[in-house]
């Protein structure tokens, strides 16, 4: 009956990403092309700022959803956001029922009728980051084995597609691969590219050296870098100071 | 019988993964040769960090006696990164379809060589498990086809048992003293039919998450009685050390336990 209802129009379509817009409301709206496709209830796209452990993504959830779910911070606990990612092959929700997060963010779900039948398709990148791409569908349980199982090839595919578009797009990629350093912090790193020591960045900027030390540290660690001259080789190749 | 350990429920089954590493360095190192990373007589790499799944067979004491990892290609993983040499200049394949199997091995001090395929202490049947296994896990994720680093040895056994690769991508390349290449392997029914007919495999070869971590996880039954008996035997040494020198023996297995 499935396999009946897509037809070759439709998969021309799931996997052309070309015509999408690079934006998150481009990606939102191929999730919910993939959603009528597949006979899915949502869609949900994130990946996790290897840096920042920032989580960026979009979703067709309900934006009543989406604001109690970041307002509760789910984002940080969520078992069908962070297990999956460690996880090579798909994970069925069901698999992780008996975590302890699983339903204090379920509980709240109810509450906006987002049953906890799904599924989250992990993918690995070519720079060992990982995204994610978790789909829904309140049905019977025999009827949600078959849809998986009808299914789960095209949500691969369109998982690694939308990954490596987002992950080539100025907005998302962007906002994915860069740390978010203060103005501060960049200040401090400029001088330092310029050869001052802590000591005399303190006096140019009027804070204590030790001020200008918290601010190295939170850089060095923004960045991953073990040392400063690594941050500011870092900061420069990103773009956030000049090389002088 | 096969337990899947992935990223998600390593945690209990440290002491699996700790056989399998050192089965890994068994084959790899002493039997073959190669040029990899052993410490404490465990076999690890980059890889082994990046959540891999790794299929172990276990035999009827629940030993290890097979293993094999598996990686996504769309990731990092050894063919793009590692062996590709094999592939002649050419990028390696990548696609969520297409998975990468690596570090296949099974253990012929424990297993029987001449065994029949039916036999479940043969090198045939534990190699048909894991084959079995692998693919039956590969197309639960809608994943069509492996491609497995090998080396000759592995090739001719694979051959043997009914496993022989479908085809092989650019060509069998000598790396030190060992020689690799990659085999193809198709992810299908037809594969795990044939594979199970041949060793009279029956029902499902995985033992299931739960039943796994009450078994053979880290806080079995068997691993604590294990750890009590030791923990018995090391108070007796103790209290019975009569020199100095067998006091800090005894001390000293204690802490190499501990850690």
């Amino acid at each position: 009956m499935l396999e009946a209802s897509i037809d070759i129009g439709a998969f021309v379509e799931i996997f052309d990403l070309d015509s999408v817009d690079k934006t998150e409301e481009g990606f939102t709206s191929y999730l919910n092309d993939l959603c009528e496709n597949l006979e899915l209830d949502y869609a949900t796209y994130c990946a996790v700022n290897t840096v920042s452990d920032q989580v960026i993504g979009f979703t067709t959830y309900d934006d009543a959803w989406k604001e109690h779910y970041t307002s509760q911070r789910f984002q940080n606990i969520d078992p069908t956001l962070h297990l999956p990612m460690r996880s090579i092959a798909p994970i069925d929700w069901q698999r992780l029922r008996e975590h302890r997060d699983f339903d204090r963010v379920f509980e709240h779900a109810r509450d906006f009728k987002i049953k906890d039948q799904g599924l989250s398709v992990p993918i690995h990148g070519p720079y060992g980051e990982v995204g994610l791409i978790s789909v829904t569908r309140d049905c019977s349980l025999g009827t949600w084995e078959k849809l998986r199982k009808n299914v789960i090839t095209e949500l691969q595919t369109a998982a690694v597609s939308l990954h490596d578009t987002v992950m080539q797009s100025d907005t998302l990629g962007y906002a994915l691969r860069r740390p978010q350093l203060s103005s501060r912090e960049c200040e401090v790193l400029q001088w330092t590219a310029a050869g001052k020591s802590q000591i005399d960045i303190g006096v140019i900027l009027t804070i204590s050296s030790r001020t200008v030390e918290v601010h190295l540290r939170s850089a060095r660690s923004k960045l991953s870098a073990l040392s400063t001259p690594q941050a500011v080789g870092r900061a420069i190749g990103m773009g956030f100071i000049q090389p002088k | 019988m096969i337990i899947a350990i992935d990223g998600i429920n390593a945690h209990h089954f440290q002491s699996l993964l700790r056989q399998s590493y050192q089965l890994r360095a068994r084959v790899f190192q002493d039997r073959l040769g190669w040029d990899v990373n052993v410490e404490n007589g465990m076999e690890t790499d980059v890889f082994d960090a990046l959540n891999p799944t790794t299929l172990v067979s276990l035999n009827a004491s629940g030993q290890v006696v097979g293993s094999m990892r598996i990686l996504q290609t769309t990731g990092p993983n050894m063919l793009a990164d590692v062996f590709y040499s094999i592939l002649q200049g050419e990028p390696a394949p990548r696609s969520p379809l297409i998975w990468e199997a690596t570090r296949l091995c099974v253990d012929t001090d424990r297993l029987n060589a001449t065994g029949s395929p039916r036999a479940r202490n043969s090198i045939s049947y534990v190699t048909s498990e894991i084959m079995v296994a692998a693919c039956e896990y590969a197309m639960d994720a809608g994943v069509s086809d492996a491609v497995a680093v090998i080396d000759p040895l592995m090739n001719r056994v694979l051959k043997r048992s009914g496993n022989a690769p479908y085809d092989y991508l650019g060509k069998a390349t000598p790396m030190g003293k060992v020689t690799a290449m990659a085999g193809l392997l198709d992810c299908s029914i037809e594969r795990t039919e044939r594979l199970r007919e041949r060793s009279d495999m029956r029902g499902d070869v995985f033992l299931d998450e739960k039943t796994a971590i009450v078994r053979f996880g880290d806080n079995s039954k068997k691993n604590l009685a294990a750890s009590d008996a030791i923990r018995t035997y090391l108070s007796e040494q103790l209290q019975s050390a009569d020199t100095l020198d067998e006091l800090h023996a005894t001390l000293k297995l204690i802490s190499e336990i501990e850690k």
